[in-house]
């Protein structure tokens, strides 16, 4: 018996051995090797405790939840929804599994993520309760954005492709923003992961790109809405040719083309002086300005007002729109004629084009756009709130005033382009584009603000894709559209 | 006057205390882990303390009837570490839980019914061949047509009615019976050459084939079921068990050496071990397929870290297999290295206890047959543990106590029946010997020792 007890022994110790290098490996993998492990990009855990982490809400201006995690069966705790499917798509963007976040998702990831710092060692009963059982919660996101006037902007577009946005002038607080195509986030936010493949594939094969926001991701021809640049570089430049009348033309040939003859919309003739000729969006008459300012004003008017800069929008990925370099109008006259009315390579983001407007509206001063309002804790306290601040000093507060004038008469005159956006009782300022862009379709403009004086909301709409009219689309197309966002926004301001 | 050491009630005293720690410390992991899963206590916390004490309560007071001498450690370390497999289980899928709260109970029950069924442990081996046939026929019972069942590429599971279960977790138990009956008849035999062959006196080869026998068994189990775990597991039993017996280091050796032959064999002819190899020497480069499992089983242990994620807060259900064999992935996420340094303890106690008992017992066949449960038991812990944090490769094959399955928690209860019975016996065989030697005492010396030891004695013969 004591040769088998021996051996007995032996074979615990041997038994304790494999539970030694059992031990041994653990500790490899769980200590020495975990920071690798942890940061190996296979690893998806990162993600997957934040999907199993309550996440902040994104609520609209007027307390409209456009984005909560509301628990879920699956493996994730958590499912995002977005209560308003695709209306803010391009506004809170999406939180999902595979394609990672978007728009404010992105941009306040971690204010939306992060869970209270303020927990304190419990001392009471209670708090020991709470300190087991109730979760350290996200932070909310409000918006300045209103829900309606987001929801009127989608109802205007009525599903034609284009972008509406609204912005309040003195603060630079989004109101709307709302692009066509969209898309819903909810089925980004899928915890199946099919359901999201198919639904990111769709969205990349769409040649309309709904992910790439028109309202401030994407560039488009301004078409007669530079000629607000264009005036504004002659005030703020050259204010004698404010006054200088430009003849009568259907035609201007433009000079370093060979003989390139740039007619009027729709063979139209016009002429006059500067208040004139942006009435009826003259295109020769602004030809003929812009190549007596020359490249050099031109170019450094459409910067002071925010051209080829990025608008510190606290969105991911915000395009700038493009005005080219003064040197490149050298002994190319032509193209600095064209760019005076928006025509050649000038493109332009609706954003920036309503930030513009917004500028001339709060006095030449253009402030930072943004969508923020405040950032609240799990207690509803204000964690952070939006301090408004400038953005830029586009123009002179005399200059202002006078653009102002220019845009005004754009509504008021009976001959103005933008005569569809009155609002009674109400002066509006604003500027009609109709831009070709080279193929069978056109693209409509029309950016405003109102009401003069002390304007409360400026507006950029764009509708793209329309079919060629004789006449100022901007005016037929875009202006209405313009005008309800305005007219709405006015009246609940004022009840 | 020492104390005599089958008059303990103590042992069932103290037993009953760690009962009593085993509650509070599951109970207590319960709790933690629903709310740290968000929701608050759990649902049927108050149930879940009720059924735990009640079947606790029952395995306990079946041994104060029919073992009352028995090792007092292993029900409680079995108890701790099937609670502990419950909150894990309960926090991956509760319709699992459910499933295996009610495989607690009848395994609790088989664990009475062996004891009562066999009031000592020379009981089994009167019933060698039929337990040896019940073994063999529960091992070819997956390859039966209409009631076998693929999973995961192993032919592991009978279906019969509503009930399915692992045959092979049975077939485990009744193996070693059979093994350590064989070898306790016979080590004399197996140890010492017979036969001359020139120099040599080797062994009738008769007397080999029961290595030979099991050898084929467990390369008949891999080809046809693809169970690699549980081939590794019968031909180890066998191999420890002949050596222990009969002290031949040689067939640890020749063990050895038929094992590197049926692996070469194995890796030439059975896809499915082919790939859990591949997978093992490569898992990065089959992340997307055979190694994502042991790769997210890391993640899993490396998110826990030395202290763990805390119970309910790490997210298991990423693992395939997370509740089964992976499970202690899941549990080193949540509860850490510490956490599952315990649980190796707890193992490690379980197979120091297992052993003590063997060393303590003596009858042959009680000895070996403690031994062969205990290195199951032991082995088997590796298995697991080691296919996952690739120190070998992955077989499928379920921790004891702790992972989801009925089959395996009803085996092991049995398992600990067996051991627990081996210990009392022991109790008893010494209770026996110490009455004797103080009847003897009483005889020459007269007086009062005589008659105390001879009441005792009675008692003894009583049981």
């Amino acid at each position: 018996m004591n040769g088998i007890n021996r051996r007995v022994r032996l074979a615990g110790a041997a038994a304790c051995l494999l539970i030694l290098a059992l031990f041994v490996q653990l500790n490899y993998l769980q200590v020495f090797h975990a920071t690798a492990l942890n940061d190996n990009p296979l690893n998806t855990r990162d993600v997957i405790a934040q999907f199993s982490q309550p996440r902040g809400a994104i609520i609209s201006a007027d307390g409209v939840t456009l984005a909560q995690s509301v628990p879920s069966k699956d493996q994730y705790k958590y499912q995002r929804e977005y209560p308003e499917g695709p209306l803010f798509a391009s506004v809170t963007g999406y939180f999902s599994f595979i394609y990672g976040t978007d728009g404010l998702e992105h941009e306040y990831n971690s204010a939306l993520s992060e869970t209270d710092a303020s927990v304190t060692l419990p001392t009471s009963l209670e708090q020991i309760k709470n300190f087991f059982t109730t979760q350290p919660l996200p932070d909310d996101l409000h918006l300045t954005v209103l829900s309606w006037l987001q929801q009127i902007a989608a109802n205007q577009l009525d599903g034609r492709d284009g972008a509406v946005v609204a912005i309040d002038p003195s603060t630079g607080g989004v109101l709307a923003m709302y692009s066509n195509p969209t898309y819903d986030p909810n089925l980004l936010a899928s915890h199946n992961p099919s359901v999201e493949e198919k639904e990111w594939q769709a969205l990349n094969t769409n040649p309309a790109k709904p992910l790439l926001a028109a309202s401030y991701r994407e560039r488009f021809f301004p078409g007669s809405t530079f000629k607000v640049i264009t005036s504004a570089a002659v005030y703020d430049h050259k204010a004698a040719l404010a006054n200088k009348v430009v003849p009568v033309m259907t035609g201007l040939v433009l000079p370093d083309t060979a003989g390139q003859v740039l007619h009027n919309f729709a063979g139209e003739a016009c002429g006059g002086n500067l208040l004139q000729l942006f009435t009826v969006s003259c295109d020769t008459g602004f030809a003929k300005v812009g190549l007596e300012l020359g490249g050099n004003d031109l170019a450094a008017e459409a910067n002071s007002f925010g051209w080829d800069k990025v608008p510190p929008i606290d969105l991911p990925g915000a395009a700038a729109s493009y005005f080219p370099p003064a040197q490149s109008f050298f002994e190319n006259a032509g193209a600095l004629a064209k760019s005076a009315i928006g025509q050649e390579s000038v493109q332009a983001v609706p954003l920036s084009l309503a930030l513009d407007v917004a500028g001339i509206a709060n006095g030449g001063t253009i402030m930072a756009p943004h969508l923020m309002a405040s950032i609240t804790g799990a207690q509803g306290q204000t964690v952070s709130s939006y301090q408004p601040h400038p953005w830029l000093k586009a123009t002179s507060e005399a200059t202002a005033e006078k653009l102002t004038k220019l845009m005004l008469s754009v509504v008021n005159s009976p001959n103005g382009t933008g005569v569809e956006a009155r609002v009674p009782g109400v002066e509006v300022a604003g500027k009609t584009g109709t831009a070709q862009t080279g193929g069978p379709y056109i693209e409509t403009w029309f950016v405003a603000f109102a009401p003069v004086p002390n304007p409360k909301i400026a507006v950029a709409v764009l509708v793209e894709n329309q079919p060629p009219a004789d006449e100022y689309q901007g005016g037929t197309i875009a202006a209405p559209v313009a005008k309800a966002i305005i007219q709405a926004y006015l009246q609940k301001e004022s009840s | 006057m020492k104390p005599v050491p089958w008059q303990q009630p103590a042992r069932r005293r103290s037993e009953l205390g760690m009962i009593v720690l085993v509650l509070l410390l599951t109970g207590g992991l319960y709790v933690l882990a629903g709310l740290g899963q968000g929701g608050g206590l759990p649902a049927h916390i108050a149930p879940f303390f009720a059924l735990v004490l009640a079947l606790m309560l029952a395995a306990h007071v079946a041994l104060r009837r029919l073992a009352p001498h028995a090792d007092p450690v292993l029900l409680p370390l079995a108890a701790l570490l099937n609670g502990m497999g419950y909150v894990f289980i309960a926090g991956l899928d509760s319709t699992e839980a459910s499933a295996q709260a009610t495989w607690t109970a009848i395994g609790i029950a088989c664990f009475i019914a062996t004891l009562a069924f066999f009031p000592q442990a020379s009981n089994l081996e009167r019933y060698r061949y039929t337990i040896a046939l019940v073994g063999i026929g529960l091992l070819v019972l997956p390859l039966v047509p209409h009631i076998g069942e693929d999973i995961n590429g192993a032919r592991l599971w009978v279906h019969i009615g509503p009930l399915s279960f692992q045959p092979e977790e049975f077939a485990k138990v009744a193996l070693g019976i059979f093994f350590a009956s064989v070898l306790a008849e016979r080590a004399d035999l197996l140890s010492t050459g017979t036969r001359r062959i020139g120099r040599w006196l080797v062994l009738e080869p008769r007397y080999l084939a029961p290595l030979l026998v099991a050898w084929g068994i467990s390369l008949v189990i891999l080809l046809a079921e693809n169970d690699l775990g549980s081939s590794f597991l019968f031909f180890t039993l066998l191999v420890s068990l002949l050596w222990v017996a009969t002290g031949r280091w040689a067939y640890l050796g020749l063990g050895a050496g038929l094992f590197s032959l049926g692996t070469v064999f194995a890796l030439d002819v059975v896809h499915h071990a082919q790939t859990r190899v591949q997978s093992w020497l490569h898992p990065w480069s089959h992340f997307a397929t055979s190694g994502y499992q042991i790769i997210e089983g890391w993640f899993a242990l490396a998110a826990g870290g030395m202290w763990g994620l805390g119970p309910g807060q790490g997210n298991p259900q990423v693992i395939p297999e997370a509740s089964t064999d992976f499970i202690l992935a899941s549990i080193g996420e949540e509860i850490g290295l510490v956490g599952l340094a315990a649980l190796l303890i707890c193992y490690l106690l379980i197979v120091g206890s297992g052993l003590r008992v063997a060393v303590r017992s003596q009858r042959s066949f009680s000895t070996l047959l403690a031994t062969g449960l205990s290195l199951l038991l032991g082995v088997q812990v590796f298995v697991v543990a080691g296919g996952i944090t690739r120190l070998i490769p992955i077989t499928g094959i379920t921790l004891p106590f702790v992972s989801y399955g009925g089959s395996s928690l009803v085996s092991n209860y049995i398992l600990l029946a067996i051991l627990l019975r081996i210990s009392n016996d022991n109790a008893n065989d010494s209770a026996l010997a110490a009455g004797r030697e103080l009847f003897a005492l009483g005889s020459s010396a007269g007086g009062e020792g005589a008659r105390a030891g001879a009441g005792r004695q009675t008692e003894v013969v009583a049981l």
